[in-house]
């Protein structure tokens, strides 16, 4: 009996069978590009996100002559507004510094919660010009119907060490 | 190819089973269980107001996310060291990773929104933003990498090497917010410490959500499993035609010839 033939058939290129083909390998060259962008320029910075209050200029990194992101409590009853700029004090570990912020700062800022704000030190009045307030709200849940809502408001300015 | 490797055709040809379609009707109860307590019956939050019900859906999907991509390791592990070498551990490996980058994206989408109202901003490369984007970059290159080209074994065996890599990124992940200083809250369940700083209605919607979204990955991996194996199957036929074509020139051209 004659072996069939195996040899392969010419077969009518198909530009969705094409696609379908190459699509997957420009995803991967996609996604290792990302990837290394994501650990080169990111994971770096990531990983310092920001200085305390009280480490500015005592630990490497958060010296005054640079673009810092800085983190502490907002002072309780520090917070002033003029319409154009919002001052107000943050603090950590009995550590303060006044902060000047152009505009109204988003998400849930408010007295006694944690912010990391970005801008730089003013030589000439010394206060830290924000250009972006981050508020970093903590890993507590508390119902606004709680019976423990005095407690927790009470507690809630105590800036964290 | 051997025959544990390749899907048997039955009778039937859908992905759904009496079984599944329990599963789903639960699922769904579960996820309308989840929207009543989310949206109506827990409460706001002293600091976050209601954006604190985007943790109903933040949270499980990705611990959903994290389940799959750990159910992805597992398989990949079962297909790589297994004796048979069974392409059924690899297809539920692959559904399991496109499950878990879907709910990854939506983990991205429901933090992006979530941060945009307590934080302030959309997005920030803090620690564990970066890492979780670096996790759904590389299961979408883990996806990638199935879709290549070679037999089916040979794209088993690579995507199991890197579905066992891939996996070691969750724990670096899930622990960056006490590695480095993250924007990002630490944990408030799955901490270290054991104390569980959160309401308790709070944690029971959350509760509620990680069974629903748990369900409906069971529901989906099932699902996406029994489609893969129907896909391969119309593969397998389609060189079966094939094979029954050449076999059918050789029988006429034999004809032929010897009727010559």
């Amino acid at each position: 009996m004659t072996s069939p033939d195996l040899s392969p058939r010419p077969v009518e290129p198909v530009v969705g069978r094409r696609r379908r083909r190459v699509l997957p390998s420009l995803v991967l060259v996609a996604a290792i590009l990302a990837g290394g962008v994501v650990v080169t320029r990111f994971l770096t910075s990531a990983v310092d996100y920001y200085c305390n209050v009280d480490e500015v200029g005592l630990r490497e990194g958060c010296d005054r002559d640079r673009r810092l992101r800085l983190q502490g409590t907002v002072t309780e009853g520090s917070v002033e507004t003029d319409g154009l700029t919002t001052s107000f004090d943050i603090e950590f570990d009995d550590v303060t510094i006044g902060v000047d912020y152009d505009g109204e700062p988003g998400g849930i800022f408010k007295e006694c919660i944690p912010v990391v704000v970005h801008g730089y030190f003013d030589s000439s009045n010394d206060r830290f010009m924000g250009d972006r307030v981050e508020v970093k709200h903590s890993d507590e849940y508390v119902s606004v119907n709680d019976a423990r809502l005095t407690e927790a408001r009470e507690s809630a300015c105590q800036p964290s060490a | 190819m051997t025959p544990t490797t390749s899907p048997q055709p039955t009778a039937r040809r859908a992905t759904g089973t009496r079984a599944t379609r329990v599963l789903g009707i639960v699922t769904l109860v579960m996820l309308g269980w989840l929207l009543l307590f989310g949206l109506v019956l827990s409460p706001a939050d002293i600091d976050q107001g209601d954006a604190v019900r985007i943790m109903y859906v933040h949270v499980p999907t990705v611990w959903l996310a994290y389940l799959a991509f750990i159910v992805t390791a597992v398989c990949s592990g079962l297909y790589l060291f297994g004796r048979r070498h069974s392409l059924g551990f690899d297809r539920v490996a692959g559904a399991s990773a496109e499950i878990g980058v879907v709910f990854m994206a939506l983990t991205l989408i429901s933090g992006s929104l979530w941060g945009r109202i307590t934080w302030g901003v959309y997005w920030q490369w803090d620690a564990r933003l970066t890492t979780t984007a670096l996790l759904f970059v590389t299961y979408i290159g883990y996806l990638a990498v199935r879709g290549l080209e070679g037999t089916r074994e040979r794209r088993a065996r690579r995507s199991a090497v890197i579905g066992l890599l891939a996996v070691v990124e969750i724990p670096l992940v899930h622990w960056s917010v006490r590695l480095w200083r993250s924007l990002h809250q630490e944990a408030t369940i799955l901490d270290t410490d054991l104390d569980v700083d959160i309401d308790g209605l709070m944690l029971f919607t959350l509760f509620s959500g990680v069974v629903a979204f748990t369900l409906l990955f069971v529901w989906l991996l099932l699902h996406r499993t029994r489609t893969i194996a129907l896909d391969d199957l119309l593969a397998s036929r389609g060189l079966d035609r094939a094979i029954a074509e050449r076999r059918s020139e050789v029988t006429s051209s034999g004809s032929i010839g010897g009727g010559s």
